[in-house]
């Protein structure tokens, strides 16, 4: 299967027999043991299983925020295992967009300067950032609320502000981290629902971490992580319905 | 970017304050203590300019102008008679009590002038002609004594008037204007020889000699010959500046205590706002976290923190020397306490604050190079 988006081996990321470790000594800390893992374009891949099993730590890696000892790594043309840190951060300033569980918005700075904070990074001017940012936050039902502080909005608000900024500058991957957790049903459902929709385009790849089993049905690749690996892949919902999980 | 960090630098209303409040104190307390101490500094080289000459002949043992060894008389021939000597002349000074005409007695600096040259003049005559001093029994004062010597409450005395000292009556006929003196005694100038009946009578009156260089010899050049021919002690102008200066840092207090003060402000400076820097960015380490995993670079965070350690020590810097400044312009009007604020002290203060700010800022920046950016996926 050829990709032109992705890399050599037509996956958007994929992660060979990688490990990391925390601490050492006694408190050593094994969170990823080996883990083989793949994500494709235009999919929303979710990475499930229970708390601790290394689910953030495999996002962290292929995100590029956080370095692991073995394996290899290669997310679009980008091997991260051979990057220098210098150039991970490059990759990351262009190619991924981050939604975490808290948000994580700047409390100090509107909406509007949150969302556009991504171009900024990238070296975009002010008054273009300014102006697809305002583009962005339209499309997630934000129009009006540019120049409101974060605070002032409700958690399902400020999650799609967060979204409005992990898409502004276009990046191919997208990495969510239990975006629904700190969220209501309905208002979860509806960030999914916002975050499938992200993900229904050739260019880009949706990775979304939570063990929120009420958000599993958007999935359209499921992962399911155990103990540091990968313990099952499931190609669709139901398959991982049918295998017994609720 | 740098547009973002000072919104959120000013975000944080308490900090923001907080540090422009630390290092307006830093740089007032800094700048003020150092144009206070620079003021009294000069104050004891004020005789060097109220009574100018090129070269001061002392007692071999004075170190400071302050510090009056009485010599011979004969001390003026045997300078006057040194090659590279165009003339030399005799002056007398003196602390003396003044009787007014309430009967009360006021401490007065004394000066007495060779009468035929009036070497030593004061350097600005405000009213009255300097010559009338050859006139027998008058004297030329400046501006404090006409405060100090006039009734309390009372009209104030003036040209034509006159007071005591020693018993002898002294008529003005001349106000001069003076720099203020360390020891705040007001100048009173006459003649040598009335001098001579002014002051109380010891057995040698001399106080100094001024001289002057012939042409084609430097004041240091003559000065040294002085030494040579007669064992006495010569300055020029600025070895008298330097070593009384230097005097005062060697036998008083005085630049101890100033100096802990201004080090004193300097800490405050730098625990203050590197203490709220620190903390400012603690507490923003998890936006600051999420910046670095958005791709923002080391470097780009470092220049935000810059940015916003120098925007505030600007503020402050700002605030703290125009308070010195309007200190300065209320102490000048009033003339005490002593107040001296060349321009390098500004700019010494400057750079002071600028290290402090780069000091705060590097505590953050170290913090920022060692986060690690998936610090933002922790709860
Ligand atoms: N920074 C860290 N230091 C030490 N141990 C960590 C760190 N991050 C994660 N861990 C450990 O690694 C394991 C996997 O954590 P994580 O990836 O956060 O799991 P999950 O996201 O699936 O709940 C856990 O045992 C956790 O305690
Ligand atoms: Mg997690």
């Amino acid at each position: 299967m050829a990709d032109t988006n992705g890399n050599k081996n037509g996956f958007a990321v994929h992660v060979r027999n990688v490990t990391k470790t925390f601490g050492t000594g006694e408190a050593q800390v094994v969170a990823l043991k080996g883990v083989d893992f793949d994500a494709r374009m235009g999919e929303l891949l979710m990475i499930v299983g229970p708390s601790g099993c290394g689910k953030t730590t495999l996002l962290s890696v292929i995100a590029g925020t956080l370095v692991f000892e073995a394996g290899e790594i290669d997310v679009f043309d980008s091997p991260l295992h051979r990057l220098k840190n210098r150039e991970v951060t490059e990759f990351r300033k262009r190619n991924v967009g981050f939604i975490f569980q808290q948000f994580n918005l700047i409390p100090t700075l509107s909406i509007l300067e949150n969302v556009s904070v991504p171009l900024l990074i990238n070296g975009v001017g002010r008054v273009k950032a300014e102006k697809k940012a305002r583009e962005v936050l339209e499309r997630m039902g934000l129009a009006g609320r540019e120049n409101d502080r974060p605070t002032l909005l409700s958690g399902g608000q400020q999650q799609r502000v967060a979204i409005a900024r992990a898409l502004v500058h276009d990046p191919r991957l997208v990495i969510c981290d239990e975006p629904t957790s700190a969220l209501d049903k309905d208002t979860g459902a509806k960030i999914m629902e916002l975050l499938r929709d992200v993900a229904r385009h050739p260019d880009r790849c949706v990775i979304v971490v939570t063990h929120d089993n009420r958000v599993f049905k958007y999935a359209d690749r499921m992962t399911e992580m155990e103990d540091g690996r990968v313990h099952k892949v499931h190609e669709n919902y139901s398959q991982y319905e049918q295998k017994g999980n609720h | 970017m740098y547009r973002l960090a000072l919104k959120m630098l000013l975000g944080d209303r308490a900090k923001y304050i907080m540090l422009v409040g630390g290092l307006t104190f830093a740089s007032l307390l800094m700048t003020q203590q150092c144009a206070v101490f620079f003021g009294l500094l000069s104050w004891t080289t004020s005789h060097m300019r109220n009574m100018r000459a090129s070269i001061w002949v002392v007692d071999p043992k004075v170190e400071q102008i302050n510090e009056i060894k009485a010599m011979r008389d004969t001390d003026v021939n045997r300078v006057r008679s040194v090659t590279g000597v165009a003339y030399a002349v005799p002056l007398y000074a003196g602390v003396i009590q003044a009787r007014i005409a309430d009967g009360s007695f006021k401490p007065v600096q004394l000066i007495g002038l060779d009468s035929a040259t009036l070497v030593g003049r004061p350097p600005v005559v405000l009213s009255g002609r300097l010559e009338d001093l050859r006139l027998p029994h008058t004297v030329m004062v400046d501006e404090l004594a006409i405060e100090r010597l006039s009734l309390r409450g009372g009209r104030k005395i003036g040209i034509g008037d006159t007071f005591e000292i020693n018993d002898r009556e002294a008529r003005i006929i001349g106000i001069c204007k003076t720099d203020r003196h360390f020891f705040g005694y007001p100048y009173v100038f006459t003649t040598y020889d009335e001098a001579m009946q002014f002051a109380p009578k010891t057995r040698k009156m001399l106080s100094m000699v001024l001289a002057e260089p012939v042409k084609g010899w430097t004041a240091a050049q003559t000065a040294r010959q002085i030494e040579n021919e007669t064992h006495l002690k010569a300055f020029t102008e600025d070895e008298f500046n330097k070593s009384t200066i230097k005097w005062f840092f060697k036998n008083t207090g005085i630049p101890a205590s100033f100096g802990t003060t201004i080090i004193l402000g300097f800490i405050v400076g730098i625990v203050v706002s590197g203490q709220t820097f620190y903390s400012f960015v603690l507490e923003n380490l998890r936006n600051l976290g999420a910046l670095k995993a958005m791709g923002a670079s080391n470097w780009l965070l470092a220049r935000m923190l810059m940015l916003q350690a120098l925007t505030v020590g600007f503020i402050g810097y700002g605030i703290g020397v125009g308070l010195t400044v309007l200190f300065g312009f209320a102490v000048l009007k009033t003339g005490q306490p002593p107040f001296l604020l060349p321009y390098q002290l500004p700019l010494f203060t400057l750079v002071v604050i600028i290290f402090i700010c780069m000091f705060a800022a590097l505590l953050g920046i170290r913090k920022i190079y060692k986060l690690e950016a998936a610090v933002v996926f922790r709860g």
